[in-house]
């Protein structure tokens, strides 16, 4: 605790000047909630940059033989659309909410390393504004958000877009290691009193096992990165089959990483829903230790099935039968949380709140997105329907309908904290239907294009093919998506314009970030709260029901 | 010991303690992929150099390891001499650990250019380079915590209960060493 004390004191005289400016108080920061909140914005506007290219894309796709975006424009959008969304969107938005809510949640004052907290935070933009600066010379990455080599070795991809590529993944990659290792050390080191490892908010759990995802699958994608980085300017040949190398390397490292990656993006959204339910359901968790362990047993299993991404590529028989059996089992822990999930809400009293809706909306949609995963472990299937829409159905199921709809599920449930208002309710709900409706429009008819051989990445695709109508509904679709974020954006400007007037605790929770005042003080706590059970919120206002009074009972 | 080490003191070199293992297990991962790209890449090639490698040819990869060995026996020498106060053996450990890391640097320097290999050699070429390039930065890196240290100590930062940067330097210098045992018998064993 005396190192946090002991910071303001060492801050340079002429820095302070600057740092009490409204500008400078945001820059200079160091605080965990001013970092966090940083990093929420910069994502939501990296969130429109990419749905911007997704709609454009839609453009181009909602007719057969179009003329919205040339072929080489369209690589490049769908490449920075993935791309974006993966790493700019996200991740930061599930480290803006960790690094808001998990010292609040473990009653802690700050980060375990304020400064790196907020190293990570500017690496990341520099990093992110260093891919986008690619646009300006010479043209955006585009060889889809794998980049697999051969294709982005130099003989094939002329431009610098690949260079920007991977030396921006450096750079986004060192960012969210600093990170990770940042979430780690706080949550063994800054537990308040009492608040053990079998009590932490899953939330809090969920952050960590991504940030132990992070730090073991990021080295995997920094060798990739370099590797090609050595191929294309010294000329090595890591990746260039004619001189030695091994094609298929590439996609061993990149998938290394990028299966752990998917969990990376999904844990922190179902850590969300796992706070949401139970506080609108009235009820606590149903589960809670199961849920932890499934969740530890995804972060493990997730690095032993990266090759079912590659069923493809020939591999031997014994190896297709490890990866597709290893691929079975690892929904046998996501399995284990909906059920959790269904069972709080069991026999509880319900509230549809927005939050809750987008909860609930989050564990549907992923559901039908992790059956689908189901159906690709599958050799033969897989082998039917890889690189078609079938692909980008599933995994649109899986990111938006789970990751985006649990972050929004948790934008809404903590901005109260966030800004002292509560969002609007009825514009909540509208947005949630649009949101809904529309992504079903969208990624549902995937399906079907998928198993009519509709390949993905194409820029355009011929009449008579059986394929127009269903492009045709999922651009309208994506548009009625359009809409529902334009109500969001409507919702969070109208919200910032009202008094801030919302209650500490407005959702009746058990957590402790609720405890303090709404947006909370600079030290979080007046005084570090002391712990006697999984919900210290709901045993302080319910003393003679607390939880640990029924455990000795 | 004599405990002048406060809890505060002792919760940050627990909190540094866990950073530096957390750093070296992603440092591991690292280091481990690449070592499973030097073997796929090896799996598709019929010939490979240094399968069998005379004595003559060990000599100079022998005679490397030897220093860095000799170099991470110093930096223990001098955590143990900042553990019982002895800040002047510290600094002495601490500047000839460095040395010797440099000795290191230039000897693979020159193992690489005897051995005739350019990085875009079909295949062994580049992954040879990639595996001592990159452990060679990772020993630049060590140098420069073991050099920062020293600094330190001659300021008069370390004393018998506070010298949690000098173990953290020591143990990433340990690491540095035994990552080279590993790549050693990768690239010349096996």
């Amino acid at each position: 605790m005396t190192t946090h004390a002991q910071s303001p004191a060492i801050s340079l005289p002429e820095a302070r000047g600057f740092a009490h400016t409204h500008l400078g108080s945001w820059i200079m920061t160091v605080d965990h909630k001013r970092i966090g909140i940083l990093y929420m914005i910069t994502a939501v506007t990296y969130f429109l940059v990419g749905g911007i290219f997704a709609l454009l894309m839609r453009l181009q796709l909602a007719q057969p033989n179009n003329h919205v975006l040339s072929n080489a424009n369209y690589n490049q959008i769908f490449t920075m659309h993935g791309t974006t969304m993966i790493f700019l969107v996200v991740m930061p938005l599930s480290a803006g909410l960790g690094n808001y809510l998990v010292p609040l949640m473990i009653g802690a004052r700050d980060m375990a390393y304020p400064k790196l907290n907020a190293l990570s935070y500017w690496l990341f933009l520099f990093g992110s504004l260093f891919l986008y600066s690619s646009f300006a010379f010479g043209g955006a990455p585009d060889s889809g958000w794998f980049s697999y080599a051969p294709l982005t070795e130099r003989a094939f991809s002329h431009n610098h877009s690949m260079d920007f590529w991977a030396l921006a993944i450096l750079i986004l990659g060192i960012s969210t290691t600093l990170g990770s290792i940042n979430f780690i050390v706080t949550t063994i080191q800054l537990r308040a009193p009492g608040m053990t490892f079998r009590r932490l908010p899953v939330f809090v759990w969920m952050i960590c096992i991504t940030a132990f995802l992070a730090v073991f699958s990021l080295p995997s994608l920094t060798t990739a990165s370099i590797l090609l980085l050595l191929d294309r300017t010294i000329k090595t040949h890591f990746f260039v089959v004619s001189e030695g190398g091994n094609a298929l390397l590439w996609q061993h490292l990149f998938w290394f990483f990028g299966h752990p990656e998917v969990y990376i993006l999904i844990l922190p959204a179902f850590g969300i829903v796992s706070e949401i339910v139970p506080v609108f359901s009235s009820k606590p968790l149903f589960g809670y230790t199961a849920v932890v362990l499934s969740g530890l047993a995804i972060g493990v299993l997730g690095f032993t099935v990266w090759a079912h991404h590659m069923f493809a590529t020939g591999m031997p028989t014994v190896a297709l039968l490890f990866f597709s059996a290893d691929s079975f089992m690892i929904g046998v822990p996501t399995g284990v949380k909906i059920f959790a999930w269904l069972g709080t809400m069991y026999g509880g009293k319900l509230r549809f709140k927005t939050p809750m809706l987008f909860a609930i909306g989050e564990i549907a949609l992923f559901t039908i997105g992790g059956l689908d995963g189901i159906h690709m472990a599958v050799v033969p299937v897989d082998w039917q329907v890889t690189d078609s829409y079938y692909v980008v159905s599933h995994i649109h199921y899986v990111l938006f309908g789970g990751a985006i709809f649990g972050l929004f599920a948790g934008l809404y449930y903590w901005f109260p904290k966030f800004s002292g208002r509560l969002m609007d309710e009825t514009l909540g709900k509208w947005q949630f239907w649009a949101m809904f409706i529309g992504m079903n429009m969208v990624f549902f008819p995937m399906h079907i294009l998928g198993v009519l051989g509709m390949p993905r990445r194409i820029y355009t695709y011929g009449a008579g093919l059986g394929w127009d109508i269903w492009n045709l509904i999922e651009t309208i679709g994506a548009f009625i998506i359009a809409v529902g974020i334009l109500i969001f954006l409507i919702n969070f400007f109208a919200t910032l314009r009202k008094p801030p007037t919302a209650a500490d605790d407005p959702w009746d929770a058990f957590t402790l970030e609720w405890k303090t005042s709404s947006p909370p003080p600079d030290h979080n706590f007046a005084q570090i709260p002391a712990v006697r059970g999984r919900r210290p919120l709901w045993d302080e206002k319910h003393p003679e029901l607390a939880d640990w009074k029924l455990e000795e009972a | 010991m004599t405990s002048m080490a406060t809890p505060a003191h002792q919760k940050q070199t627990l909190a540094a303690k866990a950073t530096l293992g957390v750093v070296l297990a992603s440092e591991t991962a690292l280091f481990g992929t690449l070592v499973m790209s030097y073997l796929l890449l090896r799996t598709g090639q019929a010939g490979w150099p240094y399968m069998h490698p005379s004595i003559s040819r060990l000599a100079l990869p022998v005679l490397n390891t030897s220093v860095l060995l000799l170099s991470a026996a110093m930096s223990w020498q001098s955590d143990r001499a900042i553990q019982s106060g002895k800040a002047g053996q510290l600094k002495a450990g601490l500047a000839l650990a460095c040395l010797l890391g440099l000795l290191f640097i230039a000897g693979q320097t020159f193992e690489f250019t005897r051995s005739g290999m350019r990085p875009d050699d079909p295949a062994f070429g580049g992954v040879f380079f990639a595996l001592m390039g990159f452990h060679a930065l990772h020993v630049l890196a060590g140098m420069v915590v073991l050099g920062l240290n020293l600094l330190r100590a001659q300021l008069g930062d370390f004393d018998q209960d506070r010298h949690t940067a000098v173990d953290m330097g020591t143990w990433f210098w340990y690491y540095v060493t035994a990552v080279w045992l590993v790549l050693f018998a990768v690239l010349y064993l096996i």
